[in-house]
């Protein structure tokens, strides 16, 4: 993951690290703002790499309802991809930093967990400044 | 300097190999999204931020696979998305995923 070469905190609870300073109707905008760019990504990426095919048996299995989840998320990768979940986690958090701006580092040592919690943090900051 | 050559894979085999590393990984994507491209493998190489030397042994093993071919345009050897080939392999790796069951499945 590539917190190293960012400002932005990251602490270990999701939702402790949202910032204090949203309404709940702007917490509530910003979840729902953080899902839906994951699940595109999420979509984009499997389909990207695997073609639409894999993509549709993936989504019949449930794996994208799990993509809020990342930890539900790696585990059912893992069941299915095996070594190859961590190859199609790094291309999800590729295109979601690109998508939010956040430098990625291919060299850097990689967490799913820690980089969706660093890209939802930089949601969470956007929505409160808009 | 390649040659496309493949034995009978599994669907899961195929899968490992596509997924074998990160630079493969962004290999497919980049094949998959501009699927058109042909170029060196300097070029790939750049198009997807990495140096020549991180993606050659990457590059030939897509080629071994059958989803990359390689072809001589004038001084250049260019590698292209063989669609075909490529369709086939991924529809094997559709069917392997089809099998396999994970948790919390519908």
């Amino acid at each position: 993951m590539r917190v190293s070469d960012s400002s932005w905190t990251n602490p270990r609870d999701n939702f402790e690290s949202v910032p204090k300073s949203l309404s709940p109707d702007q917490r509530f905008a910003a979840e729902r703002a953080f899902s839906s760019v994951l699940v595109n990504t999420v979509r984009e990426a499997v389909g990207d790499a695997l073609g639409r095919n894999v993509l549709e048996i993936l989504t019949s299995k449930g794996l994208l309802d799990a993509s809020n989840n990342s930890k539900e998320f790696d585990s059912k990768l893992r069941s299915l991809f095996g070594n190859g979940a961590a190859v199609l986690e790094r291309i999800v958090v590729k295109d979601l930093n690109r998508k939010l701006g956040i430098p990625y580092d291919s060299d850097a040592r990689f967490d799913y967990e820690k980089s969706l919690e660093t890209a939802k943090e930089v949601c969470f900051v956007e929505s409160r400044l808009k | 300097m390649f040659r496309g050559e493949q034995a009978e894979m599994s669907g899961s085999e195929i899968l490992s190999t596509l997924l074998g590393s990160e630079v493969r990984g962004d290999l497919l994507v980049l094949f998959h999204r501009n699927p058109g491209l042909i170029d060196t493998v300097d070029g790939v190489a750049r198009r997807i931020g990495r140096t020549t030397v991180a993606v050659i042994n990457e590059v030939r093993e897509l080629l071994e696979l059958g989803v990359l071919r390689q072809k001589r345009i004038g001084a250049f050897e260019v590698v292209s998305l063989d669609r075909a080939k490529d369709r086939e392999l991924l529809e094997s790796v559709a069917n392997h995923l089809k099998a396999v069951r994970i948790s919390g499945e519908k």
